[in-house]
């Protein structure tokens, strides 16, 4: 199993209120929480202009700032146009209070 | 006029909201860059969370919030009118800069073009000056007819105060109903205006490719106007795709026609929904759907034009899809205002 490395502390998660992170090696990333799963994908919507943390979390989908597309925080895919293409999603791993990606 | 401060949380940023203006129109006659889009309560842009304050909502079930927006407490700044000081949650993206400063005044109107039987121009006269970038729309509010209406600019900013709209008779529409049966000449609306956050590019230097169904032909023929005698814009190929349901809605031709200046650079095609009307008026032109004349139509790969597109939701909904997905088109050379 490859290195876990650490995001954020479970705690600075709130539901409906996704946080943004910039781990070395990784783009920028937002790490939010649904239900009392934690999820990670990357911040920048698929056409680059728009910082998914700016938008809103309704649910297990996070709306773009621009446009009103959204994204599923599960799956990545689109779920509003104009977002089609998929963002991308990371396994997450919660330890010790700790919300953890695989290191790059 | 009484007025009410404004504050957004965390950022040293106020500004007055005059009596029975919205938060939008405000922080947008302020300057301030406020997301938005449709400013109509359609497109869920301008949400936001009111810290503390009161406010009046207008429109409580416009289709720009869900039900856990609702539940969230979550508001549309385009819809609520601050009857106390306020304190937002809000995040400002410099991209919704306003370019020209919204303002309102009594506009006279002073000539009626009917355009198709169930689309008209109408000109009115403001008192302030038409400063606007062309593709951009203005709120009209009619006496007697609850809430603003957004109608974009037909025409080009000029010196001349003067703001046209080509607009469609609604079946069930209360405020193009009005404006179609009952007036006349010299007979005034309140116009606010402009605003808008997709219009013409001059810097741009792509062929320039406007889309347009019913009366989202409004803006395009502004955007049109504009870029045929812009300087920056002069080696670029200008088209018009325009679809109508019938072959009495295809208005362009005329339209080009009587404009030199677009008569000489304006490449227009038509396409025509109903097939059997298409058929029983003997149209020889296109039968179809917009989206579906453009890779018909246009030689070069699609992702090389700039694109502006205004018309219904499926029409909108079936180009995005065809330019992003199958031609994976930037969207940022894709300019739209979304109203729904």
């Amino acid at each position: 199993m490859s290195e876990l490395i650490v995001l954020c502390r479970t705690v600075d998660v709130e539901d409906d209120t996704p946080i943004s992170v910039s781990p070395d090696n990784f783009p920028t990333l937002a790490v939010y929480v649904h239900e009392g799963e934690y999820y990670v994908t990357d911040n920048l919507c698929t056409h680059g202009m728009a910082v998914l943390t700016d938008g809103y979390q309704d649910g297990d989908e996070i709306e773009c700032p621009f446009h009103g597309g959204a994204f599923s925080i599960k799956t990545g895919e689109g779920t509003a146009p104009p977002c089609f293409t998929p963002i991308k999603t990371y396994p997450v791993t919660v330890l010790d209070g700790n919300v953890c990606i695989a290191q790059a | 006029m009484a007025s009410h401060k404004i504050t957004l949380s965390g950022q040293a940023i106020t500004f007055e909201c005059d009596e029975g203006d919205t938060l939008l129109r405000a922080a947008l006659r302020a300057g301030l860059a406020f997301p938005y889009e449709c400013n109509s309560g359609g497109c869920g842009s301008c949400k936001f969370e009111l810290l503390s304050g009161q406010v009046d909502n207008i429109w409580p079930e416009a289709p720009g919030l869900s039900d856990r927006d609702i539940k969230k407490g979550r508001k549309l700044s385009c819809q609520c009118v601050p009857t106390d000081n306020c304190d937002l949650k809000l995040r400002l993206n410099p991209k919704f800069t306003p370019k020209h400063t919204p303002a309102k005044s009594t506009a006279k109107l002073y000539a009626i073009r009917q355009i198709t039987e169930d689309m008209t121009e109408f000109c009115f006269h403001a008192e302030h000056e038409a400063r606007f970038e062309p593709g951009q729309f203005a709120l009209l509010d009619i006496p007697e007819v609850e809430g603003s209406r957004a109608y974009s600019m037909s025409n080009v900013p000029n010196g001349d105060k003067q703001w046209h709209f080509i607009i469609k008779k609604m079946p069930a529409g209360k405020g193009s109903g009005r404006l179609f049966a009952e007036y006349k000449l010299g007979d005034t609306v309140t116009l606010d205006g402009p605003y808008g956050t997709s219009f013409l590019q001059p810097d741009v230097p792509r062929d320039i490719v406007c889309v347009a169904g019913g009366s989202g032909l409004s803006p395009e023929m502004a955007i049109l106007k504009a870029a045929v005698v812009e300087p920056r814009l002069a080696d670029q190929a200008i088209y018009l795709f325009y679809g109508g349901r019938t072959v009495q809605d295809i208005c362009p031709p005329a339209l080009i026609e009587a404009d030199e200046n677009l008569a000489a650079r304006v490449q227009n095609y038509n396409v025509v929904s109903g097939a059997d009307a298409a058929k029983a008026s003997s149209w020889s032109g296109e039968v179809g759907f917009v989206h579906e004349l453009l890779s018909k139509k246009l030689t070069k790969p699609l992702a090389e034009y700039e694109y502006y597109v205004c018309g219904p939701q499926p029409m909108t909904d079936a180009l995005l899809r065809l330019l992003i997905v199958e031609h994976q088109v930037p969207l940022e050379q894709i300019n739209y205002d979304r109203f729904y």
